[in-house]
């Protein structure tokens, strides 16, 4: 608020400036970056700042990983959807649930619990969260642990006895405005977002001192540009083949009257930053309502890629991948940085798979679209991204808003959209292997009906205007999910592995040659990452796997663990929600028997080589 | 095509209650001629009961109980109808039941003022008179 305010009295010229000033200065936050660099951690959600789930450890490989064994287990006492993963920092691990996002402490060498955390929190909030009570865990820097609570509270753990060093309060959530998303620590900050899409809840990203908890800035993602933290001269976005300044209220011309206050855009994924140019990357998703037809206009900022700068928030670049959203395509999946080849030039990538089912590949530094390609060849709602404008060619027949197609609109059922409102890919986050080059990918291969429907907005309440009903992709191989491998320099898939259910869990790959993700059914999966159909290890673990795959080093043994506990909107949205009556018997059938597989719990289950 | 009818009386389901609220449910049953909802076909239903549809969809209900009422995070409407009667349907939505994830709509005008009609709707799944979740306007 103080930038922003600032920003107000001030006006461009001296942002500029300031501008100008700052790259180079950033404070490289030493102590998570040296813990980061040593593979015996797993000091950040993703391994490191890029996002590319990678670890250097070999001891698990192609050649042994058929061997592994589970080393040992820890039940969170929590039922209800298991989204991210634990950290391990020099020994000790640091496990979370969802609501009541409680925190437990083990010690490595025992297993036991040093010290365990639980924030009191209004049960009220349960009914704020959309998608299920999911929380995608804990960040670490400089002996701290943070903790973003459902609430919205953001805390400061003592990371050595789980004392509390200072919370802040990041939203409201008695208007919806709740918290799923893990915080990233970049420097010396730690970047939160906010949760509320169905809510009617305006996004933004914030960033608060890791040793003060003070707000350094917090840039919204509609509305005037002063409170987004653009600069009409300076921020650019693609249009027409090159990159242009998005002008004088870049967002205030998308949305008609005051709707960008309830417009949505929020920012619960997973974040990126590259040091070296200080940016950092995020996406914003839906607009609200999901009924279009109430929302004329692009509305831009929301379906987005951001690039902000570390000090000041302010954005250097931005990308639309779906203006006037009329399926839900939330723009929050997250950014790969990568440094690859791109149509034969090296190139220092962003990479990201969005809901929308279009793999973007974009020069990070300067924002320049350079692929956008389908990575489910099925995705039919647009036929392609037109590369001069960036727009993306929308199929009339799929449109679900009376400004795109006059013969639709409310109370109209369009019936066949791919992919459905969770996307090709949701927040399930993707790997990048260096050795190989590739993506691998965890996918959805989903289809859907959409029924807009007129909605008021009431403060607190739900405010979405559409029902839904999704089944597995028609006339494929019946299943609901793929994992693929995907050549983000070309825009093709390389491999494709079908999966019976959404794979929902983040894949995690090795300088062993393997390539690690888990499955609604609870299967944890080790294939080979330089061909993804060998399936080289596959263990059964108490519930449906929703986490994120990562690995550490304790001892000079290498472990690689995952949290199951099925939930999030798959597990729990997918088991249900269909009637005999729509499309396809067989796929209904598909769907209901994910209850054959697994039920509701919370563990980690940790594997190893045996001695 | 034969078109059936359903006029199905306000039959509800009183479970554990005192004899004076089950005096009261009858006498109310006795006083109005009124059908709780009309169906015809299985899901072309009265103004009121569409009303009440309108409701159920506004309030994205449909996330916790699931796009045919059959249960999700929350319960199966379908079921906890045949269990609990009006007057705590109408407490537990305008109250909610927070500590299970229930929350309030209270102070929801799209649902508390067409909460007879959100009911009559429900009640028609939960008889099984009401065949489809998706229901339209009678001719």
């Amino acid at each position: 608020m103080k930038i922003s305010e600032r920003f107000i009295k001030v006006g461009s010229p001296l942002l500029g400036a300031l501008l100008l000033a700052l790259p180079g200065l950033a404070p490289a936050n030493a102590d998570l970056q040296k813990k980061m660099s040593d593979p015996k951690n797993w000091a950040a959600q993703a391994g490191d700042f890029f996002n590319q789930r990678y670890s250097k450890l070999e001891q698990i490989n192609a050649g042994n990983v058929g061997k592994m064994q589970v080393a040992w287990t820890f039940s969170t006492g929590v039922l209800r959807g298991h989204e991210g993963s634990p950290l391990v920092v020099d020994g000790m691990m640091f496990v979370h649930t969802p609501f009541p996002n409680k925190v437990f402490a083990l010690d490595l060498d025992t297993q036991k619990i040093v010290w365990r955390y639980e924030p009191r929190q209004d049960p009220s909030v349960i009914a704020q969260m959309c998608c299920d009570t999911v929380y995608r865990g804990l960040a670490y820097a400089e002996g701290k642990i943070f903790l973003q609570q459902a609430d919205s509270t953001l805390v400061a753990l003592n990371a050595k006895d789980g004392n509390v060093l200072w919370s802040v309060v990041n939203g409201d959530p008695k208007l919806g405005a709740v918290n799923t998303n893990a915080p990233h620590v970049f420097g010396d900050k730690v970047i939160t977002g906010i949760s509320g899409g169905e809510w009617g809840v305006r996004g933004f990203l914030a960033a608060y001192d890791i040793n003060t908890g003070k707000l350094a800035w917090k840039g919204y993602s509609t509305g005037p540009d002063n409170e987004m933290l653009i600069d009409p001269e300076k921020t650019v976005t693609w249009t027409d083949g090159e990159l242009k300044p998005v002008g004088k209220d870049s967002s205030l011309k998308t949305w008609e009257g005051d709707q960008w206050k309830i417009g949505g855009g929020t920012t619960w994924g997973w974040f990126s930053w590259d040091p070296e140019l200080n940016l950092v990357y995020y996406g914003t998703g839906n607009p609200s309502t999901w009924n279009p037809s109430q929302r004329p206009g692009d509305n831009r900022w929301s379906m987005t890629i951001f690039a902000r700068d570390l000090n000041t928030g302010v954005a250097k670049w931005v990308y639309q991948m779906t203006p006037h959203d009329e399926w839900d395509y939330d723009g929050v999946n997250e950014m790969i940085l990568a440094d690859i080849p791109v149509k034969g030039k090296p190139t220092k990538a962003l990479v990201h798979f969005d809901r929308n089912g279009f793999a973007y590949t974009l020069d990070r530094a300067t924002g320049a679209l350079l692929v956008a390609e389908k990575y489910d060849p099925t995705v039919n709602w647009a036929t392609h991204v037109d590369m001069k404008t960036g727009r993306p060619a929308v199929d009339p027949t799929f449109s679900t808003s009376k400004f795109t197609n006059p013969q639709h609109g409310p109370d109209v059922n369009v019936k066949g959209i791919c992919p459905a409102a969770l996307g090709t890919k949701d927040q399930q986050p993707a790997s990048f292997d260096p050795k190989t080059g590739l993506f691998y990918v965890p996918t959805n291969h989903v289809c859907m009906d959409y029924e807009p429907f007129e909605v008021d907005y009431v403060a607190g309440q739900p405010y979405v205007g559409a029902t839904l009903s999704m089944y597995p992709t028609p006339n494929s191989h019946g299943g609901m999910g793929n994992f693929i491998t995907w050549d983000a320099g070309e825009g093709k898939i390389v491999q494709s592995k079908a999966e019976k259910f959404s794979v929902w869990s983040g894949s995690l790959n090795t300088a062993g040659g393997i390539s690690c993700y888990g499955t609604l059914e609870g299967y944890l999966k080790c294939v080979d990452a330089k061909d993804i159909t060998k399936e080289l290890y596959s263990f059964k673990t108490p519930s449906g796997i929703i986490g994120n795959v990562f690995t550490y080093e304790h001892k000079g043994k290498q472990y690689i663990g995952v949290y199951s506990g099925i939930g999030g909107w798959a597990g729990i949205g997918m088991a249900a929600g269909l009637e005999a009556d729509t499309d396809g018997l067989g796929a209904v059938g598909g769907y209901r028997e994910l209850q054959d597989y697994t039920q509701l719990g919370g563990s980690l289950t940790i594997f190893a080589l045996p001695d | 095509m034969r078109y059936l009818e359903f006029a199905v009386a306000a039959a509800l389901c009183v479970v554990g209650v005192s004899h004076a609220q089950e005096a009261l449910a009858g006498k109310k049953q006795s006083d109005s001629d009124k059908a709780l909802y009309t169906v015809v076909d299985g899901y072309k239903v009265d103004a009121d009961t569409l009303a009440g549809f309108r409701a159920w969809r506004a309030a994205a209900c449909d996330r916790c109980h699931g796009a045919n009422q059959e249960g999700m995070v929350g319960p199966s409407l379908i079921e906890s109808l045949k269990v609990i009667t009006k007057e705590e349907f109408i407490a537990v939505v305008r109250d909610g039941r927070l500590d299970r994830g229930m929350q309030s709509f209270g102070n929801d005008p799209r649902v508390m003022d067409n909460i007879d009609h959100l009911y009559a709707y429900l009640k028609g799944r939960s008889d099984g008179a009401i065949t489809r979740a998706r229901v339209q306007a009678m001719d």
